[in-house]
């Protein structure tokens, strides 16, 4: 038994191979119409809305099953489990605190700890400053700045303008290269 | 039941319900149109997804003097091309595989056993695997407008405000596209006094 799809399917050849483009096209039509749409996953319309914050997602009733608290115990057994590589040390640290004189030179090594930290961030924080300082020396003559702001102007312009004419022409040409 | 336009006004007013019902009646056409342009289908359903959203996000600039299919898929249109441009995707082909089968494809939809014959149902697959592979191989300006004028019912003028395309352009890519169609399933062993889809099987 020929279906109805075959039969429009034959007429529209049958049209096209003799040049009858009115009756290929409604051929095609009525082949086509006779096919049901694709259609997405169930619950395509909730998805939209919570994507669109008309909607909370629903949580599942399983907590467990809840993908993003997963990951999150997985990170959090990862880091516990990293964490205890600095167990002993740290241990060995507090426990040598037990006495007065311990106590006192456990602070003056966290103080002088500290000290080396700090000063080896000013050292960085000094370099960062001497180039900045360089970088903005001629900027201090008014020419200098009036040109750096024209450019930074007229080329903020032409981008934005490239942009335009990139985004708003919309043309399968410029996607697909067949 | 309510006109599009009136949905449409409802739920710029914020009415979650008329917003819903909104994406209920055009999630298909927008779906389907997108998948067969991307291809993939869980690409489809992310790309769909954002073309309600801009809808909704912009549903107090909307129209009413457009159809609001066309002025959806001037967004799917849209959106479609950006996602595009931002890179070659990687796709999955519908032809033969799971998604095909599955999830929407032609095959799928034709190859309902329960209300025929096996034989008709394999023949209707067959056919379904050719014409979808017949759409796949068209230039994507000449798929579009297939399927937007066969498969969505839109009319010229409709397709010409979705795409941006002038109405001579339009036409001729409806009629070459048809053509290649044609020498397409032709190609495939499909036409009157054919047993058809012998290649596509």
């Amino acid at each position: 038994m020929r279906h109805l799809q075959q039969d429009a399917l034959d007429r529209w050849l049958a049209a096209e191979r003799d040049g009858r483009d009115g009756e290929a096209e409604a051929a095609l039509l009525e082949m086509f119409e006779a096919l049901p749409l694709a259609a997405p996953a169930a619950g395509f319309a909730d998805r939209v809305l919570v994507r669109a914050g008309l909607q909370t997602a629903a949580v599942p009733a399983d907590l467990f099953a809840w993908r993003p608290l997963r990951i999150v115990l997985g990170l959090a057994l990862a880091a516990a489990g990293f964490g205890v590589l600095w167990l002993p040390p740290l241990l060995h640290f507090l426990m040598g605190l037990w006495s007065v004189g311990g106590a006192v030179q456990g602070g003056i090594r966290v103080v002088t700890d500290a000290s080396q930290w700090l000063a080896t961030a000013l050292r960085i924080w000094d370099f960062w400053v001497t180039i900045v300082h360089a970088l903005a020396q001629p900027l201090a003559v008014p020419q200098v700045m009036a040109v750096l702001v024209l450019s930074l102007l007229a080329s903020s312009l032409a981008f934005r303008f490239l942009r335009d004419q990139i985004t708003g022409e919309r043309n399968w040409t410029y996607v697909d290269p067949s | 039941m309510k006109t599009d336009t009136e949905l449409a006004a409802s739920a710029a007013q914020g009415s979650q319900d008329a917003f819903r019902e909104l994406v209920k009646r055009f999630e298909r056409p927008v779906y389907s149109l997108v998948l067969r342009m991307v291809q993939d289908p869980a690409t489809a359903e992310d790309l769909a997804q954002e073309v309600f959203v801009k809808a909704f996000r912009a549903l107090r600039t909307y129209d009413p003097r457009w159809k609001l299919s066309s002025w959806l898929f001037k967004i799917a249109h849209n959106t479609t091309i950006d996602h595009l441009r931002r890179g070659t995707p990687e796709t999955v082909p519908l032809e033969g595989g799971e998604d095909e089968e599955g999830r929407g494809g032609l095959a799928a939809v034709l190859a309902d056993e329960s209300v025929e014959d096996p034989r008709a149902a394999a023949e209707r697959r067959d056919l379904a695997r050719s014409l979808e592979r017949a759409i796949r191989q068209l230039r994507p300006d000449y798929r579009e407008a297939v399927l937007m004028f066969y498969v969505h019912g839109a009319s010229y003028q409709e397709i010409c405000e979705a795409t941006g395309q002038p109405l001579g352009t339009v036409k001729t890519n409806l009629h070459r596209a048809r053509k290649e169609l044609a020498q397409t399933m032709t190609g495939l062993g499909w036409g009157p006094g054919e047993t058809g889809g012998a290649a596509a099987s």
